[in-house]
This record gives structure tokens, sequence and C-alpha cells, in this order.
């Protein structure tokens, strides 16, 4: 049984709270909470002593998206209380300046490959230096990020066999051309099917689709998701 | 002048080995560089759906003096009315940088989509400047600038022709030669070919001997490289792992990785590593680098290159000597080629006849 579910950011931007209860109500029990804005890090990290995470069988922290140089060490210090209490912390490679700092967090950090937008951490090549620089961080694979620079999916492929042994979390979402993160379409469960097949079944598949505009719904998302691992290769 | 280029190593261990001298072909990587670097300083850096591309010489790593330059304007994704203004900006560009504006055909100088490149193989759409255009993308291209867009679009290409082509994955044999890809290639050649005598009749013999020239030489080299990548898909060590994933997983991405970084090699640096990986008799590998060689100091002699551009009548060329130097190269580097693909090398030999003929 795959283990499948959403960031809180896709269904209600900003509001975590909410994003959790949606998920309750569907009985989903696999969750990123997301810090995306460096504004949202310190109320998420107040409030989960009080939040009940207790139904949830995986619960990941998203780093925030973007901050300066400046604030890197401050937004250390706050991720690293969060990763004190078990919680893994996915961050984008260009967010970390100096690889030296993140080494605390160990195997607890999990470094996403970035969309095309970024000048770095879209491919293995890019990818490899960090991971040399932070040997214990593990991977979280994002493979609409990965077809939109590489719509072959060879390099999709790549970054699951080259770093298979890292691979910690898959974000999964369609990523327009203007690099959003949009509901799954036919397409993208096609292309994503043969590179996902081969992804452990324990590792958790977070979905990132923005519906919290009503662009898709909970159900319709949740059914693509499972429809990539239902396609079976001819 | 010995220039090593970071992509002619193969090229380079070949000619320490045969203790030989291509004095030419080092002084066409040269001129290959300052090519490139001037291309880059004249052209402002575009979009990341839009990608300069370069062909022929400068792709291949042999620019002479009278080189000119066949450029797309490659546009992966959103269509927008910027793109001609980008297009003409470029055309203006390289005018005033001086570099020889390409043909009258139409293939080159103006903007392409990648949907027709990565659809259209083969069928009524697929034309011949498609055709054109997609294999000398994989065979003979460069970017200029920014390289997102030829990059996407050179790998979607590849796997198009590995994806499509199910004896790869589903072959009963542990032979795995994209066949799809090859006689795509093989189509482009003899197309070349057929199209050489239709622009005798079309252009009155203009450019004849030149044509010809090239026919003989680059155009033959571009060819036997793409055969080569297709045998190496098999022969080469370095695609094992690619070969296992197709026979044990049906997954064609890491040979679609393989090809595609084999595929950037500049031609003769394809052949070079035919000629040391397969170990053919020194004859073979100097009959084809020297004869190479000397075709490129032809070129690079603007009185030569002069006569063969004037040289159309039959009286012309009986009276021409660059002509008369032209038929003596391409003529031993022709066996070269023989030698290397059908007879030196019993594995490649016997590919060759198995899946390059029928």
């Amino acid at each position: 049984m795959r283990r499948i579910g959403f960031s809180t950011g896709a269904l209600a931007r900003g509001d975590f709270r909410l994003g959790l209860e949606i998920l309750h109500r569907h009985r989903i029990d696999v969750v990123e909470l997301s810090a995306l804005r460096v504004n949202e890090l310190a109320p998420l990290s107040a409030a989960i002593p009080h939040l009940d995470l207790s139904g949830f069988t995986f619960v990941s922290i998203h780093a925030p998206s973007r901050f300066d140089i400046e604030e890197e060490a401050r937004v250390v210090d706050q991720l690293r209380v969060l990763a004190d209490q078990g919680f893994p912390i996915v961050v984008h490679p260009d967010m970390i300046f100096n690889p030296g700092r993140w080494q605390i967090f160990g195997d607890r950090l999990l470094i996403e490959n970035m969309d095309k937008r970024k000048p770095i951490g879209r491919t293995v090549d890019e990818l490899r230096g960090l991971f040399e620089a932070l040997p214990a961080a593990q991977f979280c694979f994002d493979i609409g990020h990965a077809r939109q620079v590489d719509p072959s999916m060879t390099e999709a492929a790549l970054l699951v066999r080259c770093f298979q042994d890292r691979l910690a979390e898959v974000h999964m979402s369609e990523v327009n051309t203007a690099s959003r993160h949009d509901p799954i379409s036919k397409n993208a469960v096609n292309a994503f099917s043969a590179v996902m097949s081969s992804i452990p079944e324990d590792i958790p598949i977070i979905l990132e689709p923005l519906i919290d505009e009503g662009q898709s719904d909970v159900a319709t998302e949740m059914q693509r998701a499972h429809e990539v691992f239902a396609v079976v290769a001819v | 002048m010995a220039v090593p280029t970071h992509s002619s190593l193969q090229l380079d261990r070949l000619e320490a080995l045969l203790g030989a001298t291509w004095a030419s072909i080092r002084e066409a990587q040269a001129a290959t560089i300052k090519r490139r670097s001037e291309l880059t300083k004249s052209i402002e850096r575009g979009s990341p759906d839009t990608s300069l591309v370069v062909f022929g010489s400068v792709a291949r790593e042999e620019v002479t003096s009278g080189s000119d330059l066949d450029w797309i304007l490659l546009i992966d994704g959103q269509s927008v009315p910027e793109h001609k203004e980008q297009e003409r900006e470029i055309e203006r560009l390289l005018l005033k940088g001086k570099f020889i504006a390409p043909g009258v055909s139409g293939v080159f100088g103006r903007m392409v989509g990648s949907q027709e490149l990565v659809h259209n193989i083969g069928g009524e759409d697929d034309f011949n400047s498609n055709t054109t255009r997609r294999v000398l993308l994989l065979l003979e291209s460069y970017p200029v600038g920014n390289r997102e867009a030829y990059d996407r679009v050179r790998r979607q290409i590849v796997r198009r022709y590995l994806g499509d082509d199910r004896g790869l994955t589903h072959g009963g044999t542990d032979v795995r030669i994209p066949r799809f890809l090859l006689n795509d290639l093989t189509r482009y050649w003899r197309t070349v070919t057929v199209d050489f005598v239709y622009k005798q009749r079309a252009d009155n013999d203009k450019k004849w001997a030149l044509r010809n020239a090239k026919l003989r030489m680059s155009r033959k080299l571009i060819f036997a490289a793409g055969l080569a990548h297709v045998f190496f898909c098999h022969l080469d060590t370095a695609a094992e792992a690619a070969r296992t994933a197709l026979i044990e997983e049906k997954d064609v991405s890491l040979l679609t990785a393989y090809l595609s970084n084999e595929l950037a090699k500049p031609p003769l640096e394809t052949i070079a590593k035919a000629c040391m990986e397969l170990k053919v008799p020194k004859e073979t590998s100097c009959a084809i680098f020297d004869s190479y060689d000397q075709f490129l100091a032809i070129l690079n002699d603007p009185e030569k290159r002069g006569e063969l551009e004037k040289a159309q009548t039959h009286e012309d060329l009986r009276k021409s000597a660059a002509w008369k130097e032209v038929r003596n190269v391409s003529q031993p580097f022709h066996e070269g080629l023989v030698h290397l693909f059908l007879r030196d090398n019993d594995e490649l030999k016997q590919l060759s006849m198995t899946y390059g003929v029928f």
C-alpha cells in the first residue's frame, strides 16, 4: 500500500491548521507541513506541540524556499528545533548557502531537486556536489520538477538511480512552464509512471498540486496519484 | 599548431599513438574555439525557453576560413510574438559580426519550434527540412549561450527514437541496436546524396565541386559518426549499465543519457574513439585522419576553396588542381571508413552487415 499524502501548502496556502483539518477529513495520514515563506516558520514551530499529529504515520516539514544569506543562521536555528523533535526537514539546494551550517541535521535533512528556474540542484550533476558536502543528507525527489527540467524523464530516472540510497520522500504534482504546481494531468500520470514504478513502496509520496482555489480536489488528486502506480508498461 | 579542446581526448590519444601530426584539424579546432567565443560575445542571452543553435563546422569543431554559419533559434516552451524579434536580432548581430549567413534553402536562419522536431519523426509531416534539422541537431549542433532548451529538445528526440523502438526493450537477443535511430540517420544520409543531384539540376551546377567535396568528406563523416554511435550502444563498455536496464527493466533512460552525451562529441572524436577502442590497424586510422586533415587544409586555403566554389563544368573540374586534391583525399577517406566498419573488426563488421544494410 502506497503512502500518499499532501503538503498543507497545496491545500491551504499559509494555513497549516486548515490543511491538517482537510487531511483529517479525508483520513489521509501522510503530510508535509509547509513553511514555504520564511514568516510562516516561527508560527509553525510554536504551534507544533499543540497540533494533533497522532493520526499521521509520516510528518515532514518544508523549510522556507526563499530567504537571504543573512537569515540562514536564524532559519537553521528554527528548523533545528523541529528536527530535534524528529521531523525530516525538506530544503531547497539554493537556500543552503553554507553547507557546514546544515550538517547538524544529519539524515533529517532532505535535499530536493529543483525546477528549471533555479540555477542549481536541478540534475544529478548539480546535486552531487551538495551531497558530497552533506554526506548524511537524504533526498527528496520532486518528479514534477524533474519532468519540467527534462520532459524526456531521463533526468528523473537518473536522479532516482543515482540517489536511490538517500531517497526519503517524493513530491508529486504537475509543474507548468511558469513553474507553478498544478493538478496532475493524465499526461503527467503517463510520464511519471515508468519512473515511479521503481520507487520503494514505503517512501512517502507528498502531493503538491495547488488546489486551494478549487483548481481540483483532494479525492481527484489522490486518484491521479494512485493511477501513476497503476499504469503498467507494455 | 596543437590546440587540444576539451572534446578531443580520443583524437589526441590516436594522434599520439600513430605519431601523426594533424595540423589542419588542430588549426580548425583552434578556429572553432575562437569562433564560438565570438558568437557568445555577439549574442545576447535569450529566455530559458530558447536556444541559439549553430550547425556545420562550428559544431564539428572544423572551422576554416570560409566557413558559413547555419543557425536556428530553437523554441521549446510558450510561443510569444517576441521570438520573431529575437530571430531578427540574431540575424542582425550575426551580420554585424561578419558571420557568413546560411544558404537560402530556408532550413536555417529562422526560429524553429520543438514540437515538429520531437513529434514528426517519419510520416507525411516529416518534411525534408524537419528531418535535416532533427538529425543535425543530434549529429552536428552546438548551442550558443543558453543551452537549456537545446538540451531538453535533444534528449526528447533521443528518447523518441529509443522509447518508440520496441526491439530495444523487448528484443529476443542480447544485441541492442537502436534501429529506429539507425534507419533515420541512414535515411538522412541517403536524402543528402539524392538532394545533391537535385541541387545540381536546380542550381545549374553552381558550387557543384564544393558541395561534392563536402558530400565525400564532412557529410560522410557525420553519417559514419552516427553509425558508430548506434553500434557503440552494443559495443561500448560504458553503455553496459544502459544495456542491462534495457533488457532487465525495459528502461531506456540510461541509454538516452548515454547517447545524448556521446552525440554531443564532435564526429572526428567519435571516429577516433572507434579506431582506438576497436584497435583497428594503423593504416585504417591514417587513411581516415590524414585524409581528413588534408581536406581541411584545402578548405582553409581561400584560393583552393574559391576554385572549388567556381568549378561547374567538366572542363572546370578537369583543370582544377583543388578538385584533383579533393579526389585524392576522398578516396582513401572512403576506403578507411569501409575498412573500419566492414573489414577490420569482426564484431563491428557483423553489426554493419546485419543492421546497416537491410
